[in-house]
């Protein structure tokens, strides 16, 4: 019962628009003061200690990281890089484009900083070259979410605050599904130039492939420091998203120089801007979870789904619908935050490997954000070419169908995401 | 008014360049001191980062609190306005007034609550304290582990983060109501960071994306809004035919 009025509530909150920190809130307070005991105290000090973790503190530092990266040149040197691998193959741009995201991803947490950052230099770049537009934005709307799958993920540290899993093992899991999606969309976009037979690049010597490396090669060490970091245990997930900031501004503005330091108070202000909002999400949704497990609702809800007899295969299919229902109306860290508290006691009790369901809930955001009328990789990607949204759903379809059929793969084949973590030994 | 908008981003910058630099710091010497270089070694060791974390994460704290007060002036913060988007301008106006009521009511609400929470838990000692007030059965209140600093003084971010909010957000209200008009960064760019040619800068939470409200001065609802959808009209009808290359 009280769980329908929770429910009720927050959603009719939240389709006035308000915004969704606000409406978790509303909801928390309005619970509080008419249906329970809790003492309100208590709610203004879990205000303050429901961040007051020090792995969420990654989450900025991560956006900071990233800010630096998409203005600091990193990127425009790893798609230089990208296209003297493969531009001499079939549709050579698009390729670079996929391989570029694929490493952009892993040193960026955040899938449109992806897509800002690559298509905002190689869309122009493909068009200029005669790919149709919509084949570029399709590659670019598609790869870029990449970005949450492949480590770090910002999405991935969400997942972790809201069931207590470790961010290390949820990070190396997230390597092998995103070389997977990254080696599909590749496939895809392969298939698809040499079919209607697009342009491709002329080969690049390997002299100049080294060239293009050793330019790129300061953001692919960072790569090595926050993996190889975490792996080896030198940092915490927290530290090394640190590192990675620091490391990124001395790339930015002292080694690349594509930044000036008059510059750099305006990218902190802009990420302090949307680690706030993020933050201020968590918050309330912190307070949200404590409800729900005051009123031990995702109790109630795994004992009915065990007293109806749905095993894990009906639960998962469930879960995929949920999530891919729920990525039309929110992005992709209210989800998490919202959901992953509810469907994580249920996951856990039917044998759910809880890394496995952190991946699986991640490439779910991945497919939510690719299309409309809620996902910001297409509305970045409609800033860059200037393109409508419903042409730019009809331009992703070829890469957002292999991607559905990818999460299909991911989500009834755990071994593919915990196998890395579990060689390693993290879990 | 100005001087407050000022401080407010110039106290967020701080913070969250600050805290970056702690926690670089703090795993540095973490690292150094193992070495034995002659003189740092000493000096490094005899330096105690224990307070690191402690602060890092009390910046961040602050800097949420007074950020999200920010992002309202920005408009930053996410909804779910695919429904409100849809309706009528005085339809959508009502929603967007409320939602803003909501919001000011939300962390007016907090406000006085953490400003209770904190006074009960030790400002109340402090201040009287200070002024040299009865102190019968007044209680000091708890310390920070590492840092012992009175938890009030942290805990205050909850208090005055929230007011400043609360101003925002009636202050984001009044003037849409005066001018039918809500913060919205610039979509195409953000300035001083567009140095290379041909390089868009697009605000990740910052489009026209169903996630915010659409003020009153976009009038017109779904695709067309976007006014620049009409100058590629041509090039739209050339991809259409098949996707064939030039």
């Amino acid at each position: 019962m009280s769980a329908l009025v929770i429910f009720g509530l927050l959603a009719v909150l939240m389709l006035t628009g308000m915004p969704i920190s606000i409406s978790l809130g509303l909801t928390v307070l309005t619970f509080l003061f008419t249906m329970t005991q809790v003492p309100l105290e208590s709610v203004a000090l879990k205000l303050f200690t429901g961040i007051e973790k020090f792995e969420i503190m990654a989450i900025p530092f991560f956006i900071l990281a990233g800010n630096f990266l998409t203005h600091g040149g990193v990127a425009k040197r790893m798609i230089n890089f990208a296209t003297s691998m493969v531009g001499h193959w079939h549709g050579g741009l698009g390729l670079a484009g996929v391989l570029a995201c694929a490493l952009f991803a892993a040193v960026s947490g955040s899938s449109p900083a992806c897509v800002v950052a690559i298509g905002s230099i190689l869309l122009p770049a493909m068009v200029k070259a005669g790919f149709p537009k919509k084949f570029g934005a399709g590659v670019i709307t598609t790869s870029g979410a990449l970005g949450i799958l492949i480590p770090p993920s910002i999405c991935m540290v969400m997942y972790s605050v809201a069931t207590n899993t470790s961010v290390g093992a949820l990070f190396m899991a997230g390597v092998m599904p995103g070389l997977a999606l990254a080696a599909t969309l590749f496939g895809v976009t392969w298939y698809r130039a040499r079919k209607f037979n697009y342009p491709r690049m002329q080969k690049a010597t390997w002299g100049e492939r080294w060239k293009a490396f050793r330019a790129s090669v300061w953001g692919l060490l960072l790569i090595v420091v926050v993996m190889g970091g975490i792996y080896t245990g030198i940092f915490t997930p927290t530290e090394a998203a640190a590192m990675s900031a620091v490391y990124a501004f001395i790339c930015a503005v002292f080694i690349y120089r594509d930044l000036g330091l008059k510059d750099v108070p305006k990218v902190l202000l802009n990420s302090a801007n949307m680690s706030a909002m993020l933050l201020y999400i968590i918050t309330n949704a912190v307070l949200f979870s404590f409800i729900m497990t005051n009123e031990s609702i995702p109790q109630a809800l795994a004992d009915w789904m065990l007293g109806h007899g749905l095993g894990q295969i009906a639960f998962l299919l469930a879960v995929n619908v949920i999530l891919l229902l729920a990525g039309n109306f929110m992005e992709p860290s209210s989800i998490v935050l919202i959901f992953a508290p509810i469907l994580f006691p249920v996951a856990v009790k039917l044998g759910i490997d809880p890394i496995h369901f952190g991946i699986l809930m991640t490439v779910n955001m991945e497919v939510g954000m690719c299309h409309p009328p809620v996902g910001l990789n297409l509305y970045v990607a409609s800033g860059i070419t200037k393109m409508g949204i419903t042409e730019l759903t009809v331009a992703v379809w070829p890469w957002l169908l292999s991607m559905l059929c990818f999460l299909v793969v991911v989500t009834y084949w755990p071994g593919l995401s915990l196998w890395l973590p579990k060689t390693l030994g993290l879990m | 008014m100005k001087v407050l908008d000022k401080l407010e981003e110039w106290i967020i910058t701080l913070l969250i360049g600050a805290a970056t630099l702690i926690t670089f710091f703090a795993v540095v010497h973490r690292y150094t001191s193992g070495y034995a270089i002659p003189g740092v070694q000493d000096w490094l060791l005899a330096m105690d980062v224990s307070w690191a974390q402690e602060l890092t994460i009390i910046m961040f704290v602050w800097m949420a609190k007074f950020g999200a007060a920010y992002g309202v002036r920005t408009g930053i913060h996410v909804g779910v306005d695919v429904l409100i988007n849809r309706l009528s301008d005085t339809n959508r106006f009502r929603f967007i007034v409320f939602g803003l009521l909501a919001g000011a009511t939300f962390t007016g609400i907090v406000a006085s609550m953490g400003g209770h929470f904190v006074w009960e838990n030790g400002a109340h000692h402090a201040f009287y304290k200070l002024f040299g007030l009865a102190l019968d059965d007044v209680m000091e209140g708890p310390t920070t582990p590492d840092l012992e600093l009175p938890t009030w003084i942290v805990y205050s971010a909850i208090p005055l983060g929230s007011s400043l909010m609360c101003f925002r957000f009636l202050q984001v209200c009044f003037s849409f109501v005066r001018t039918g008009e809500l913060p919205h960064h610039d979509h195409g760019h953000v300035d001083g960071l567009d140095e290379e040619p041909g390089d868009v800068e697009v605000n990740e939470f910052d489009l026209d994306d169903n996630l915010h409200p659409l003020d009153l001065k976009h009038n017109v609802i779904g695709e067309d809004r976007r006014g620049h959808d009409q100058p590629v009209a041509v090039d739209r009808r050339k991809d259409d035919l098949g996707g064939e290359p030039k």
